[in-house]
Protein backbone atom coordinates (compact mmCIF):
# COMPACT_ATOMS: atom_id res chain seq x y z
CA UNK A 1 0.00 0.00 0.00
CA UNK A 2 2.90 2.35 0.71
CA UNK A 3 5.77 2.61 -1.67
CA UNK A 4 8.92 4.66 -1.33
CA UNK A 5 10.97 5.20 -4.43
CA UNK A 6 14.54 6.35 -4.40
CA UNK A 7 13.91 8.86 -1.62
CA UNK A 8 16.58 11.44 -0.88
CA UNK A 9 16.22 13.77 2.08
CA UNK A 10 18.47 16.65 3.03
CA UNK A 11 18.44 18.64 6.25
CA UNK A 12 19.20 22.37 6.27
CA UNK A 13 19.96 22.09 2.54
CA UNK A 14 23.34 20.48 3.19
CA UNK A 15 23.19 17.41 5.38
CA UNK A 16 22.17 14.47 3.26
CA UNK A 17 20.54 11.85 5.45
CA UNK A 18 18.64 9.58 3.11
CA UNK A 19 20.51 8.70 -0.06
CA UNK A 20 18.01 6.90 -2.23
CA UNK A 21 15.77 4.68 -0.16
CA UNK A 22 13.27 2.40 -1.78
CA UNK A 23 10.94 0.17 0.10
CA UNK A 24 7.44 -1.16 0.05
CA UNK A 25 4.95 -1.74 2.80
CA UNK A 26 2.27 -4.37 2.34
CA UNK A 27 -1.09 -4.29 3.98
CA UNK A 28 -1.45 -5.93 7.40
CA UNK A 29 2.23 -6.66 7.92
CA UNK A 30 4.71 -5.68 10.60
CA UNK A 31 7.64 -4.15 8.80
CA UNK A 32 10.82 -3.87 10.82
CA UNK A 33 13.49 -1.31 10.07
CA UNK A 34 16.75 -1.76 11.92
CA UNK A 35 19.94 0.17 11.71
CA UNK A 36 22.54 1.91 13.82
CA UNK A 37 22.17 5.44 15.17
CA UNK A 38 22.31 7.99 12.40
CA UNK A 39 21.28 5.53 9.73
CA UNK A 40 18.27 7.69 8.87
CA UNK A 41 15.46 5.58 10.29
CA UNK A 42 13.72 8.45 12.06
CA UNK A 43 14.16 10.69 9.03
CA UNK A 44 12.50 8.04 6.91
CA UNK A 45 9.46 7.97 9.21
CA UNK A 46 9.30 11.77 9.37
CA UNK A 47 9.27 11.93 5.58
CA UNK A 48 6.48 9.41 5.29
CA UNK A 49 4.40 11.16 7.96
CA UNK A 50 4.75 14.54 6.23
CA UNK A 51 6.66 16.12 9.08
CA UNK A 52 10.04 16.46 7.45
CA UNK A 53 9.68 20.17 6.71
CA UNK A 54 8.93 20.82 10.37
CA UNK A 55 12.43 19.56 11.13
CA UNK A 56 13.89 21.76 8.42
CA UNK A 57 14.48 18.89 6.05
CA UNK A 58 13.32 18.53 2.50
CA UNK A 59 12.76 15.75 0.03
CA UNK A 60 15.10 16.49 -2.86
CA UNK A 61 14.48 13.43 -4.95
CA UNK A 62 12.26 10.40 -5.19
CA UNK A 63 8.68 9.89 -4.23
CA UNK A 64 6.43 8.49 -1.54
CA UNK A 65 3.32 6.83 -2.88
CA UNK A 66 0.22 5.67 -1.08
CA UNK A 67 -1.78 3.20 -3.14
CA UNK A 68 0.00 4.52 -6.22
CA UNK A 69 -0.65 8.24 -5.62
CA UNK A 70 2.11 10.54 -4.48
CA UNK A 71 1.77 11.94 -0.96
CA UNK A 72 4.95 13.96 -1.16
CA UNK A 73 4.45 17.48 0.18
CA UNK A 74 1.18 16.76 1.96
CA UNK A 75 0.70 18.07 5.48
CA UNK A 76 1.00 15.74 8.44
CA UNK A 77 -2.64 16.28 9.37
CA UNK A 78 -3.71 15.65 5.76
CA UNK A 79 -1.83 12.39 5.59
CA UNK A 80 -3.35 11.30 8.87
CA UNK A 81 -6.88 12.15 7.84
CA UNK A 82 -6.72 10.73 4.34
CA UNK A 83 -4.73 7.57 4.86
CA UNK A 84 -5.07 6.87 8.57
CA UNK A 85 -1.33 7.03 8.98
CA UNK A 86 -0.18 7.87 12.50
CA UNK A 87 3.41 8.47 13.45
CA UNK A 88 4.37 7.83 17.07
CA UNK A 89 7.51 9.91 17.40
CA UNK A 90 10.60 8.86 19.26
CA UNK A 91 11.00 8.94 23.02
CA UNK A 92 7.48 8.76 24.46
CA UNK A 93 5.51 11.40 22.61
CA UNK A 94 3.06 12.18 25.40
CA UNK A 95 2.16 15.62 26.66
CA UNK A 96 3.81 15.80 30.06
CA UNK A 97 1.74 18.61 31.48
CA UNK A 98 -1.62 17.16 30.50
CA UNK A 99 -3.31 14.40 32.47
CA UNK A 100 -3.48 10.97 30.94
CA UNK A 101 -7.15 11.45 30.10
CA UNK A 102 -6.42 14.83 28.51
CA UNK A 103 -3.64 13.22 26.51
CA UNK A 104 -6.08 10.74 25.05
CA UNK A 105 -8.49 13.59 24.36
CA UNK A 106 -5.84 15.66 22.63
CA UNK A 107 -4.92 12.74 20.41
CA UNK A 108 -8.52 12.49 19.22
CA UNK A 109 -8.60 16.15 18.19
CA UNK A 110 -8.81 15.30 14.50
CA UNK A 111 -11.98 13.31 15.07
CA UNK A 112 -15.47 14.71 15.29
CA UNK A 113 -17.49 11.53 15.77
CA UNK A 114 -19.35 10.54 18.93
CA UNK A 115 -17.23 7.46 19.57
CA UNK A 116 -14.35 9.25 21.28
CA UNK A 117 -15.57 8.58 24.83
CA UNK A 118 -16.14 4.92 24.09
CA UNK A 119 -12.72 4.66 22.46
CA UNK A 120 -11.06 6.14 25.54
CA UNK A 121 -12.74 3.46 27.63
CA UNK A 122 -11.48 0.94 25.09
CA UNK A 123 -7.92 2.16 25.62
CA UNK A 124 -8.41 1.82 29.38
CA UNK A 125 -9.50 -1.78 29.00
CA UNK A 126 -6.48 -2.44 26.80
CA UNK A 127 -4.12 -0.79 29.33
CA UNK A 128 -5.86 -0.99 32.72
CA UNK A 129 -2.98 0.78 34.44
CA UNK A 130 -3.80 3.96 32.54
CA UNK A 131 -7.28 4.07 34.00
CA UNK A 132 -5.91 4.17 37.53
CA UNK A 133 -3.70 7.11 36.59
CA UNK A 134 -6.24 8.91 34.41
CA UNK A 135 -6.13 12.17 36.35
CA UNK A 136 -2.39 12.19 36.89
CA UNK A 137 -0.08 14.32 34.74
CA UNK A 138 1.57 12.11 32.14
CA UNK A 139 4.99 13.53 33.01
CA UNK A 140 4.82 11.74 36.34
CA UNK A 141 4.01 8.35 34.84
CA UNK A 142 6.75 5.77 34.46
CA UNK A 143 8.48 5.09 31.16
CA UNK A 144 6.43 1.99 30.45
CA UNK A 145 3.18 3.73 31.30
CA UNK A 146 4.12 6.64 29.06
CA UNK A 147 4.83 4.31 26.18
CA UNK A 148 1.49 2.56 26.69
CA UNK A 149 -0.16 5.95 26.75
CA UNK A 150 1.63 6.89 23.53
CA UNK A 151 0.27 3.79 21.83
CA UNK A 152 -3.14 4.45 23.31
CA UNK A 153 -3.01 7.97 21.92
CA UNK A 154 -2.01 6.66 18.52
CA UNK A 155 -5.01 4.30 18.63
CA UNK A 156 -7.28 7.25 19.40
CA UNK A 157 -6.54 8.53 15.91
CA UNK A 158 -7.98 5.25 14.54
CA UNK A 159 -4.93 4.43 12.48
CA UNK A 160 -4.72 2.05 9.58
CA UNK A 161 -0.95 2.39 9.45
CA UNK A 162 1.10 2.94 12.58
CA UNK A 163 4.69 4.14 12.41
CA UNK A 164 6.45 3.38 15.67
CA UNK A 165 9.81 4.98 16.28
CA UNK A 166 11.82 2.98 18.81
CA UNK A 167 9.05 2.34 21.28
CA UNK A 168 11.34 0.21 23.44
CA UNK A 169 13.73 3.10 24.07
CA UNK A 170 14.70 3.11 27.72
CA UNK A 171 12.30 0.38 28.78
CA UNK A 172 13.15 -2.66 30.87
CA UNK A 173 13.32 -5.93 28.88
CA UNK A 174 10.20 -7.29 30.55
CA UNK A 175 8.17 -4.17 29.71
CA UNK A 176 9.55 -4.26 26.17
CA UNK A 177 8.34 -7.81 25.78
CA UNK A 178 4.88 -6.81 26.97
CA UNK A 179 4.89 -3.83 24.63
CA UNK A 180 5.86 -5.93 21.64
CA UNK A 181 3.13 -8.43 22.30
CA UNK A 182 0.70 -5.51 22.43
CA UNK A 183 2.02 -4.36 19.07
CA UNK A 184 1.53 -7.85 17.71
CA UNK A 185 -2.04 -7.76 19.00
CA UNK A 186 -2.69 -4.45 17.26
CA UNK A 187 -1.40 -5.94 14.05
CA UNK A 188 -3.75 -8.90 14.39
CA UNK A 189 -6.63 -6.47 14.76
CA UNK A 190 -5.79 -5.23 11.29
CA UNK A 191 -3.36 -2.35 11.70
CA UNK A 192 -0.34 -2.26 9.43
CA UNK A 193 2.77 -1.50 11.45
CA UNK A 194 6.17 -0.08 10.64
CA UNK A 195 8.46 -0.63 13.58
CA UNK A 196 11.82 1.10 13.76
CA UNK A 197 13.99 -0.52 16.37
CA UNK A 198 17.47 -0.83 17.80
CA UNK A 199 16.30 -3.85 19.70
CA UNK A 200 16.66 -5.96 16.60
CA UNK A 201 16.09 -9.38 18.09
CA UNK A 202 12.79 -8.63 19.77
CA UNK A 203 11.58 -6.67 16.77
CA UNK A 204 12.43 -9.30 14.18
CA UNK A 205 10.72 -11.89 16.35
CA UNK A 206 7.33 -10.26 15.83
CA UNK A 207 8.00 -8.83 12.37
CA UNK A 208 6.89 -10.08 8.98
CA UNK A 209 9.63 -8.52 6.89
CA UNK A 210 12.56 -6.28 7.61
CA UNK A 211 14.97 -3.80 6.11
CA UNK A 212 18.45 -3.00 7.37
CA UNK A 213 19.51 0.62 6.95
CA UNK A 214 22.96 2.05 7.05
CA UNK A 215 24.04 5.64 6.40
CA UNK A 216 20.92 6.54 4.51
CA UNK A 217 20.67 3.43 2.37
CA UNK A 218 18.96 0.13 2.56
CA UNK A 219 21.63 -2.52 2.60
CA UNK A 220 19.61 -5.64 3.19
CA UNK A 221 16.05 -6.79 3.14
CA UNK A 222 14.13 -9.98 3.54
CA UNK A 223 11.69 -11.81 5.70
CA UNK A 224 12.27 -11.61 9.42
CA UNK A 225 13.42 -15.19 9.50
CA UNK A 226 15.98 -14.57 6.78
CA UNK A 227 17.31 -11.53 8.56
CA UNK A 228 17.49 -13.32 11.89
CA UNK A 229 19.59 -15.99 10.26
CA UNK A 230 21.72 -13.67 8.18
CA UNK A 231 25.29 -13.80 9.40
CA UNK A 232 25.98 -10.08 9.01
CA UNK A 233 22.82 -9.08 10.80
CA UNK A 234 23.63 -11.50 13.57
CA UNK A 235 27.04 -10.04 13.97
CA UNK A 236 26.24 -6.34 13.78
CA UNK A 237 22.76 -6.10 15.24
CA UNK A 238 22.15 -9.20 17.27
CA UNK A 239 25.61 -9.40 18.77
CA UNK A 240 25.77 -13.14 18.33
CA UNK A 241 28.27 -13.66 15.55
CA UNK A 242 31.54 -15.47 15.88
CA UNK A 243 32.54 -15.56 19.50
CA UNK A 244 36.28 -15.00 19.24
CA UNK A 245 37.53 -11.84 20.97
CA UNK A 246 38.97 -9.15 18.80
CA UNK A 247 40.91 -6.04 19.60
CA UNK A 248 39.08 -2.76 19.02
CA UNK A 249 41.29 -1.96 16.05
CA UNK A 250 40.60 -5.29 14.43
CA UNK A 251 36.91 -4.94 14.96
CA UNK A 252 36.90 -1.51 13.38
CA UNK A 253 38.80 -2.58 10.32
CA UNK A 254 36.66 -5.64 10.02
CA UNK A 255 33.50 -3.63 10.28
CA UNK A 256 34.68 -1.19 7.66
CA UNK A 257 35.37 -4.05 5.31
CA UNK A 258 32.00 -5.53 6.06
CA UNK A 259 30.02 -2.37 5.36
CA UNK A 260 27.62 -2.79 2.51
CA UNK A 261 28.56 0.39 0.76
CA UNK B 1 -7.06 53.54 56.59
CA UNK B 2 -9.67 54.91 54.23
CA UNK B 3 -6.92 56.06 51.90
CA UNK B 4 -5.33 52.66 52.01
CA UNK B 5 -8.55 50.77 51.25
CA UNK B 6 -9.34 53.22 48.48
CA UNK B 7 -5.92 52.73 46.89
CA UNK B 8 -6.17 48.98 47.32
CA UNK B 9 -9.57 48.81 45.64
CA UNK B 10 -8.68 51.13 42.79
CA UNK B 11 -5.40 49.31 42.27
CA UNK B 12 -7.13 45.95 42.11
CA UNK B 13 -9.55 47.18 39.45
CA UNK B 14 -6.76 48.50 37.25
CA UNK B 15 -4.77 45.40 38.11
CA UNK B 16 -7.43 43.21 36.53
CA UNK B 17 -6.85 45.01 33.24
CA UNK B 18 -3.11 44.44 33.61
CA UNK B 19 -3.83 40.81 34.37
CA UNK B 20 -5.56 40.51 31.01
CA UNK B 21 -2.50 42.01 29.32
CA UNK B 22 -0.37 39.53 31.23
CA UNK B 23 -2.59 36.65 30.12
CA UNK B 24 -2.20 37.58 26.48
CA UNK B 25 1.57 37.51 26.90
CA UNK B 26 1.45 34.20 28.77
CA UNK B 27 -0.60 32.30 26.19
CA UNK B 28 1.75 33.36 23.40
CA UNK B 29 4.77 32.56 25.52
CA UNK B 30 3.42 29.12 26.26
CA UNK B 31 2.56 28.41 22.66
CA UNK B 32 5.73 29.66 20.99
CA UNK B 33 8.10 30.53 23.85
CA UNK B 34 8.38 34.02 22.46
CA UNK B 35 7.69 37.25 24.29
CA UNK B 36 5.43 39.56 22.36
CA UNK B 37 7.06 42.97 22.66
CA UNK B 38 4.61 44.41 20.15
CA UNK B 39 1.89 44.24 22.82
CA UNK B 40 1.68 48.02 23.10
CA UNK B 41 1.02 48.35 19.39
CA UNK B 42 -1.52 45.54 19.45
CA UNK B 43 -3.23 47.48 22.22
CA UNK B 44 -3.38 50.68 20.20
CA UNK B 45 -4.47 48.94 17.02
CA UNK B 46 -7.18 47.00 18.83
CA UNK B 47 -8.48 50.17 20.42
CA UNK B 48 -8.44 52.05 17.12
CA UNK B 49 -10.30 49.25 15.34
CA UNK B 50 -12.99 49.45 17.99
CA UNK B 51 -12.89 53.24 17.70
CA UNK B 52 -13.65 52.99 14.00
CA UNK B 53 -16.63 50.70 14.52
CA UNK B 54 -18.06 52.51 17.53
CA UNK B 55 -17.24 56.20 17.11
CA UNK B 56 -16.78 56.57 13.35
CA UNK B 57 -19.40 54.17 12.04
CA UNK B 58 -21.66 54.65 15.10
CA UNK B 59 -22.49 50.98 15.39
CA UNK B 60 -24.13 50.20 18.75
CA UNK B 61 -21.74 49.13 21.47
CA UNK B 62 -22.96 45.54 21.78
CA UNK B 63 -22.24 44.97 18.08
CA UNK B 64 -19.18 47.20 17.79
CA UNK B 65 -17.35 45.51 20.64
CA UNK B 66 -17.44 41.98 19.16
CA UNK B 67 -16.69 43.41 15.71
CA UNK B 68 -13.73 45.35 17.06
CA UNK B 69 -12.40 42.31 18.89
CA UNK B 70 -12.88 40.15 15.83
CA UNK B 71 -10.95 42.66 13.75
CA UNK B 72 -8.23 42.78 16.39
CA UNK B 73 -8.06 39.01 16.33
CA UNK B 74 -7.75 39.12 12.57
CA UNK B 75 -4.83 41.52 12.85
CA UNK B 76 -3.19 39.14 15.33
CA UNK B 77 -3.72 36.26 12.92
CA UNK B 78 -2.29 38.23 9.99
CA UNK B 79 0.76 39.19 12.01
CA UNK B 80 1.28 35.57 12.96
CA UNK B 81 0.97 34.42 9.37
CA UNK B 82 3.41 36.94 7.93
CA UNK B 83 5.89 37.55 10.71
CA UNK B 84 5.86 34.57 13.05
CA UNK B 85 4.98 31.52 10.98
CA UNK B 86 8.03 31.72 8.72
CA UNK B 87 10.12 31.37 11.86
CA UNK B 88 8.40 28.23 13.09
CA UNK B 89 10.92 25.71 14.33
CA UNK B 90 13.60 28.36 14.78
CA UNK B 91 14.77 29.68 18.11
CA UNK B 92 12.11 31.49 20.16
CA UNK B 93 14.60 34.29 20.57
CA UNK B 94 14.36 35.20 16.90
CA UNK B 95 10.58 35.39 17.24
CA UNK B 96 10.96 37.68 20.22
CA UNK B 97 13.28 39.96 18.27
CA UNK B 98 10.83 39.94 15.38
CA UNK B 99 8.07 41.17 17.70
CA UNK B 100 10.33 44.07 18.72
CA UNK B 101 10.79 45.12 15.13
CA UNK B 102 7.16 44.44 14.42
CA UNK B 103 6.27 46.85 17.22
CA UNK B 104 8.12 49.68 15.52
CA UNK B 105 6.60 48.83 12.18
CA UNK B 106 3.05 48.75 13.55
CA UNK B 107 3.60 51.98 15.47
CA UNK B 108 4.65 53.61 12.22
CA UNK B 109 1.54 52.27 10.50
CA UNK B 110 -0.72 53.60 13.25
CA UNK B 111 0.86 57.05 13.14
CA UNK B 112 0.61 57.08 9.38
CA UNK B 113 -3.09 56.25 9.42
CA UNK B 114 -4.34 57.93 12.57
CA UNK B 115 -1.72 60.61 13.18
CA UNK B 116 -0.21 61.12 16.58
CA UNK B 117 -2.85 63.32 18.17
CA UNK B 118 -5.27 62.11 20.83
CA UNK B 119 -8.75 60.91 20.08
CA UNK B 120 -11.37 61.41 22.76
CA UNK B 121 -12.68 58.07 23.82
CA UNK B 122 -15.72 57.75 26.01
CA UNK B 123 -17.96 54.74 26.22
CA UNK B 124 -21.31 55.64 27.66
CA UNK B 125 -21.58 52.67 29.93
CA UNK B 126 -24.29 52.73 32.62
CA UNK B 127 -23.08 54.53 35.71
CA UNK B 128 -22.24 52.01 38.42
CA UNK B 129 -20.19 54.29 40.65
CA UNK B 130 -20.01 52.79 44.13
CA UNK B 131 -19.81 54.73 47.35
CA UNK B 132 -19.20 53.09 50.71
CA UNK B 133 -18.92 55.79 53.38
CA UNK B 134 -15.74 57.63 52.49
CA UNK B 135 -14.77 55.19 49.77
CA UNK B 136 -15.53 56.05 46.17
CA UNK B 137 -15.03 53.80 43.20
CA UNK B 138 -15.73 55.38 39.85
CA UNK B 139 -17.84 53.69 37.25
CA UNK B 140 -15.19 53.35 34.53
CA UNK B 141 -12.62 51.42 36.56
CA UNK B 142 -15.35 49.12 37.86
CA UNK B 143 -16.48 48.39 34.31
CA UNK B 144 -12.87 47.84 33.32
CA UNK B 145 -12.41 45.38 36.17
CA UNK B 146 -15.61 43.50 35.38
CA UNK B 147 -14.97 43.25 31.66
CA UNK B 148 -11.35 42.25 32.08
CA UNK B 149 -12.18 39.63 34.65
CA UNK B 150 -14.94 38.15 32.51
CA UNK B 151 -12.66 38.06 29.48
CA UNK B 152 -10.06 36.36 31.64
CA UNK B 153 -12.66 33.82 32.75
CA UNK B 154 -13.77 33.25 29.17
CA UNK B 155 -10.22 32.48 28.10
CA UNK B 156 -9.78 30.11 31.02
CA UNK B 157 -12.98 28.34 30.04
CA UNK B 158 -11.77 28.09 26.45
CA UNK B 159 -8.39 26.70 27.49
CA UNK B 160 -9.52 24.20 30.09
CA UNK B 161 -13.01 23.13 29.11
CA UNK B 162 -13.08 22.91 25.31
CA UNK B 163 -11.43 20.63 22.79
CA UNK B 164 -9.77 23.59 21.11
CA UNK B 165 -8.32 24.60 24.45
CA UNK B 166 -6.96 21.10 24.90
CA UNK B 167 -5.38 21.29 21.46
CA UNK B 168 -3.88 24.68 22.35
CA UNK B 169 -2.42 23.34 25.57
CA UNK B 170 -1.06 20.27 23.79
CA UNK B 171 0.50 22.37 21.03
CA UNK B 172 1.93 24.76 23.61
CA UNK B 173 3.78 21.91 25.18
CA UNK B 174 5.28 20.42 22.05
CA UNK B 175 4.46 21.24 18.45
CA UNK B 176 6.00 18.11 16.97
CA UNK B 177 4.06 15.81 19.27
CA UNK B 178 0.85 17.70 18.57
CA UNK B 179 1.35 17.42 14.82
CA UNK B 180 2.05 13.72 15.11
CA UNK B 181 -1.34 13.25 16.74
CA UNK B 182 -3.24 15.12 14.08
CA UNK B 183 -3.39 18.57 15.64
CA UNK B 184 -2.60 21.23 13.07
CA UNK B 185 0.01 23.03 15.18
CA UNK B 186 0.38 25.89 12.72
CA UNK B 187 -3.29 26.66 12.74
CA UNK B 188 -3.36 26.46 16.53
CA UNK B 189 -0.57 29.03 16.72
CA UNK B 190 -2.59 31.29 14.47
CA UNK B 191 -5.55 30.95 16.80
CA UNK B 192 -3.42 31.66 19.86
CA UNK B 193 -2.17 34.89 18.33
CA UNK B 194 -5.69 35.89 17.37
CA UNK B 195 -7.01 35.23 20.88
CA UNK B 196 -4.10 37.05 22.43
CA UNK B 197 -4.62 40.01 20.15
CA UNK B 198 -8.33 40.16 20.98
CA UNK B 199 -7.54 40.06 24.73
CA UNK B 200 -5.10 42.91 24.34
CA UNK B 201 -7.78 44.84 22.50
CA UNK B 202 -10.22 44.41 25.40
CA UNK B 203 -7.60 45.75 27.78
CA UNK B 204 -6.79 48.54 25.35
CA UNK B 205 -10.40 49.65 25.05
CA UNK B 206 -10.75 49.70 28.84
CA UNK B 207 -7.56 51.69 29.27
CA UNK B 208 -8.48 54.16 26.53
CA UNK B 209 -11.80 54.63 28.26
CA UNK B 210 -9.96 56.02 31.32
CA UNK B 211 -8.72 58.93 29.23
CA UNK B 212 -8.04 59.27 25.56
CA UNK B 213 -6.60 57.16 22.79
CA UNK B 214 -3.47 58.04 20.86
CA UNK B 215 -0.58 56.19 19.30
CA UNK B 216 1.30 56.86 22.54
CA UNK B 217 -1.12 54.67 24.51
CA UNK B 218 1.19 51.82 23.57
CA UNK B 219 3.32 52.62 26.62
CA UNK B 220 0.65 51.01 28.81
CA UNK B 221 1.21 47.72 27.05
CA UNK B 222 4.66 47.51 28.53
CA UNK B 223 3.04 47.27 31.95
CA UNK B 224 2.59 43.62 31.00
CA UNK B 225 6.31 43.04 31.48
CA UNK B 226 6.35 43.38 35.29
CA UNK B 227 3.02 41.54 35.40
CA UNK B 228 4.26 38.37 33.74
CA UNK B 229 7.71 38.49 35.27
CA UNK B 230 6.31 38.82 38.76
CA UNK B 231 3.66 36.17 38.17
CA UNK B 232 5.82 33.80 36.17
CA UNK B 233 6.11 33.80 32.39
CA UNK B 234 4.20 30.58 31.88
CA UNK B 235 1.58 30.82 34.58
CA UNK B 236 -2.01 31.87 33.98
CA UNK B 237 -2.70 32.24 37.70
CA UNK B 238 0.53 34.18 37.85
CA UNK B 239 -0.80 36.63 35.27
CA UNK B 240 -3.88 37.28 37.40
CA UNK B 241 -1.98 37.66 40.66
CA UNK B 242 0.84 39.58 38.99
CA UNK B 243 -1.64 41.95 37.39
CA UNK B 244 -3.32 42.72 40.69
CA UNK B 245 0.03 43.11 42.45
CA UNK B 246 1.23 45.56 39.82
CA UNK B 247 -2.05 47.50 39.92
CA UNK B 248 -2.06 47.73 43.70
CA UNK B 249 1.62 48.57 43.86
CA UNK B 250 1.13 51.37 41.37
CA UNK B 251 -1.86 52.73 43.19
CA UNK B 252 -0.22 52.57 46.63
CA UNK B 253 2.87 54.30 45.28
CA UNK B 254 0.60 56.96 43.82
CA UNK B 255 -1.21 57.46 47.12
CA UNK B 256 1.70 57.35 49.57
CA UNK B 257 5.03 57.91 47.90
CA UNK B 258 4.27 60.44 45.17
CA UNK B 259 2.90 63.02 47.66
CA UNK B 260 6.33 62.94 49.32
CA UNK B 261 7.66 64.72 46.27
CA UNK B 262 8.67 61.74 44.16
CA UNK B 263 6.52 62.58 41.16
CA UNK B 264 6.36 59.76 38.64
CA UNK B 265 7.32 57.10 41.16
CA UNK B 266 4.04 55.39 40.35
CA UNK B 267 5.48 54.32 36.99
CA UNK B 268 8.66 52.97 38.50
CA UNK B 269 7.25 51.17 41.53
CA UNK B 270 6.18 47.97 39.70
CA UNK B 271 9.66 47.56 38.24
CA UNK B 272 11.21 48.02 41.66
CA UNK B 273 8.91 45.36 43.03
CA UNK B 274 9.79 43.20 40.05
CA UNK B 275 13.47 43.39 40.95
CA UNK B 276 12.76 42.26 44.49
CA UNK B 277 10.54 39.37 43.38
CA UNK B 278 13.06 38.18 40.82
CA UNK B 279 15.83 38.21 43.42
CA UNK B 280 13.80 35.89 45.61
CA UNK B 281 12.04 33.81 42.97
CA UNK B 282 13.80 33.96 39.60
CA UNK B 283 10.95 32.17 37.79
CA UNK B 284 8.33 34.52 39.20
CA UNK B 285 5.84 33.73 41.90
CA UNK B 286 3.98 31.04 39.98
CA UNK B 287 6.51 30.03 37.36
CA UNK B 288 5.95 26.40 36.53
CA UNK B 289 8.24 23.85 38.06
CA UNK B 290 9.40 21.86 35.07
CA UNK B 291 8.80 18.14 35.15
CA UNK B 292 12.23 16.82 34.42
CA UNK B 293 13.19 13.20 34.20
CA UNK B 294 16.62 11.97 33.49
Amino acid sequence: MLGIENLRVVYHDVISVLNGISLTLNEKEILIIIGANGAGKTTLLRSVAGMIDFYDGSIVDGDIKMNGASIKGLDATDIMKRFGLTYVIEDRPVFWYLTIEENLGAASFSRWDKQVKADIEGIYSLFPVLEKLRHRKAGYASGGEQQMLAIGMALMTRPKILLLDEPSLGLAPLITEELFSTIEGLNQSGITIVLVEQNAHAALDIGTRGYVMETGRIVLDGSSRELLENEDVREFYLGSGKRERKSYKDAKRYKRRKRWL
Amino acid sequence: MVDFTQALGAGTLVGLVYALLGLSIVIIYRASEAFNFAIGEFLVIGSFLFYIFFFDLRIPLLVALPLGLLAAGLVGALVERFAIKPLLGRSPLSMTIITLGLGFFLRGCVQLIFGSHSYSFFLELPDITQEFGDLLFLSDPIWAGILSLSTFGLILFLLFRTRWGLAIRATSENQAKAMAFGIDARFILLIVWAISSACIAVAGIMISNFGALSSMSSIVGLRAIPVVLIGGMDSIVGALVGGIIVGVCESLAGAYIEPMGLVGFKEVAPYLLLLIVLLIRPYGLFGQIRIERV
